[in-house]
């Protein structure tokens, strides 16, 4: 073991380099202050931080949770039956689904958000074909709402959820689910009871990981969204560049940073204190 | 033995960036390094250029002023020749970041018309020469704007509700509704920017999207009926689109340009000055403008320019509209009240 150690020295010397000393910086500027020319000004201040309270920016901190958190229920509500189903099939169409499933990923993703405004504008696809068929007179205005966006978020992201559940589908003990079966339990109650315990820990990795992008995406909503909604990540950009407020926009990320921990941090404990409480239970 | 594998291991990622350096920047050719906009030149001008004195031209593209003033903060020497705006050519003198340009080496600048000489943002000329200039109007579609559009509050119509589209920028909107209440569109007056502000707020629910960069594509595709639009953005639209008509409404409104300008501790300044005299050449500047279809201040070459060219009027501006624009000034410690306001204006919170 000790000896294959220094095996990890390039990713080390990779994340230090790269997440560690990045961040490391944020953190610092965050406390810094700032000239009207954007030059950063050595002195030690919360003010940062404090601008956080407004009410305007607590509100677009919780509009971006909202949408975070809602882009995370519907990506579940959508992967779960498509990996049940995955995971179910045939080993080769086992394969063909996951080639499905991610083929998008080598298409750029700024090209596959346009699409979408090709077909949801108002003389896109959808309305022309609506209009064309006669179900309505005028076109529907689809593209530039906050429907939209979220349904972009769900797109971008439903992979990022189908996978992990997926494999934690595959890796399920299935003979628990024939004992079930043989001791006379329903399939809902044997689903119930055995797999979607077992199936958590990749449904909580999915969210994670659904969460965490959705809040820190923001081309979506400018592509999609018209620009209309701003997120978290919007402000961030803007005081880095056009606002040339370092470090108020460092410290957004640092708030922003802290929320994700705090949450990857809950989603562990919940997921440790089920493998505990089953211990117990049978113990 | 751990520590030796460590520092082994170091050593190599260390030699591999370094070699990614030294090769990127093996040439034996003089090399120009000019830092734009995207495709802001006729590349075949550049290549003209490259020929003629045999060098290399390395074109590298910035996607807007603060993107570059970040990086010349970072160390600019990297560029010979750049291209900031009228604002930041102002924040950049403030700061020290540009070399003082030797009019010797560069007798063309003699031919730009003298509207665009001594601009309020370098008044003598000292650091930048303008490259291009444009300014802030109406587009509108006439399939669907009935009766004629001359002010901005035309906007604020009811029955262009979701058909408006206005640039995603934070100065270009608070200045719009500065100008349609009659104040400056760098105004620094709280009262003057509040009053602005809340007019916007009212044009919100009308608004279909903000876009600055494809605001193009959303008025040829017919997407919205009416928005604020950069002339030469506007030219483009109306080539592709005839349906499409402009203007620079009554209150007046922004004008803006682009500038050449030599970073302080430019490696190749000589080669800078060099391809700037070049770019100021008439017939050179004829074929460079005809190709990127932006206005062209050089005075010297209209014989030279397509009757085409010199018959568009959202590339040629009158001296009427004109005289009815002002330039944005750098607004100091106001930006934080600006950015509060367009922050509100994009969120729909407050």
């Amino acid at each position: 073991m000790k000896k294959t150690k220094w095996l990890i020295s390039p990713v080390v010397l990779w994340l230090s380099l790269f997440l560690i000393l990045p961040m490391a910086i944020v953190v610092v500027i965050s406390f810094l202050g700032r000239d009207e020319f954007g030059n950063l000004v050595i002195q030690f201040s919360l003010d940062n931080y404090a601008r956080f309270f407004d009410s305007l920016y607590l509100g677009i901190y919780w509009d971006t949770i909202a949408l975070s958190v809602l882009t995370t229920l519907i990506c579940v509500l959508i992967s779960y039956p498509l990996a049940y189903y995955i995971a179910n099939a045939g080993p080769t169409r086992q394969k063909i689904w996951l080639l499905f499933i991610t083929v998008p990923f080598w298409i750029n993703f700024l090209i596959r958000t346009y699409a979408w405004v090709l077909l949801l504008r108002s003389q896109g696809v959808v309305n022309s074909f609506l209009m064309d068929i006669g179900i309505i007179d005028e076109p529907l205005k689809m593209l530039y709402t906050k429907g939209a966006v979220l349904l972009g978020m769900v797109y971008t992201f439903i992979p990022y959820m189908v996978l992990p559940i997926y494999v934690s589908l595959e890796q399920m003990d299935r003979k628990l689910l024939e004992a079930a079966s043989d001791l006379g339990a329903s399939r809902w109650r044997a689903f119930w009871h055995i797999t979607l315990p077992q199936t958590k820990s990749g449904m909580m990795t999915g969210s994670v990981l659904v969460f965490v992008s959705t809040a820190g995406m923001y081309v979506v909503t400018d592509i999609l969204g018209g620009s209309k909604s701003t997120m978290l990540s919007n402000i961030i950009q803007t005081q880095f560049l056009g606002a040339r407020d370092w470090p108020f926009g460092a410290a957004l990320s640092v708030i922003f940073a802290i929320t994700s921990l705090v949450l990857i941090y809950l989603f562990n404990m919940a997921l440790r204190s089920r493998h505990e409480r089953s211990k117990e239970g049978r113990a | 033995m751990k520590k030796m594998k460590w520092f082994a291991s170091t050593v190599l990622a260390g030699a591999m960036i370094a070699t990614l350096v030294v090769t990127a920047g093996c040439s034996q050719k003089e090399t120009l390094n000019l830092y734009s906009w995207a495709d802001n030149f006729d590349p075949d001008v550049i290549k003209d250029f490259e020929k003629k004195y045999d060098v290399t031209v390395n074109y590298a593209v910035f996607a807007n002023n603060e993107d570059l003033l970040a990086k010349l903060k970072a160390g600019g020497s990297k560029y010979d020749v750049i291209q900031p705006s009228d604002y930041m050519v102002a924040t950049m003198i403030q700061q020290d970041l540009l070399e003082p340009l030797n009019k010797d080496n560069i007798p063309n600048w003699n031919n730009i018309s003298s509207h665009f000489k001594n601009l309020p943002y370098d008044k003598d000329n000292k650091y930048s020469i303008v490259y291009t200039s444009g300014v802030t109007g109406i587009a509108y579609n006439k399939k669907y704007v009935k009766g004629e559009i001359t002010s901005w509050s035309d906007l604020w119509k009811p029955e262009f509700k979701d058909k408006v589209l206005l640039l995603d920028d934070m100065r270009e909107v608070i200045g719009m509704g500065l100008k349609k209440n009659g104040f400056s569109n760098s105004s620094t007056n709280e009262n003057e920017i509040k009053k602005s502000v809340d007019d916007i707020k009212q044009l919100l629910p009308s608004v279909l999207a903000f876009d600055t960069d494809n605001i193009k594509q959303k008025l040829i595709a017919e997407e919205g009926w009416i928005g604020t639009v950069w002339s030469g953005d506007a030219a483009y639209i109306a080539a592709q689109n005839p349906d499409i008509a402009y203007v620079i409404p009554k209150e007046g409104s922004t004008i803006f340009s682009d500038n050449y300008a030599i970073p302080k501790g430019a490696k190749n300044k000589d080669l800078a000055e060099k391809f700037i005299n070049f770019m100021l050449d008439p017939e050179v500047s004829a074929k460079n403008y005809e190709s990127i279809g932006y206005s062209d201040p050089n005075e010297k070459a209209k014989p030279f320019h397509s009757p085409e060219y010199q018959a568009n009027k959202m590339i040629n501006l009158s001296n009427d509209e004109f005289a009815r624009t002002e330039w944005l000034m750098d607004v100091g410690k106001t930006l934080q009240v600006y950015d509060r306001y367009w922050t509100e204006i994009k969120s729909g919170r407050e």
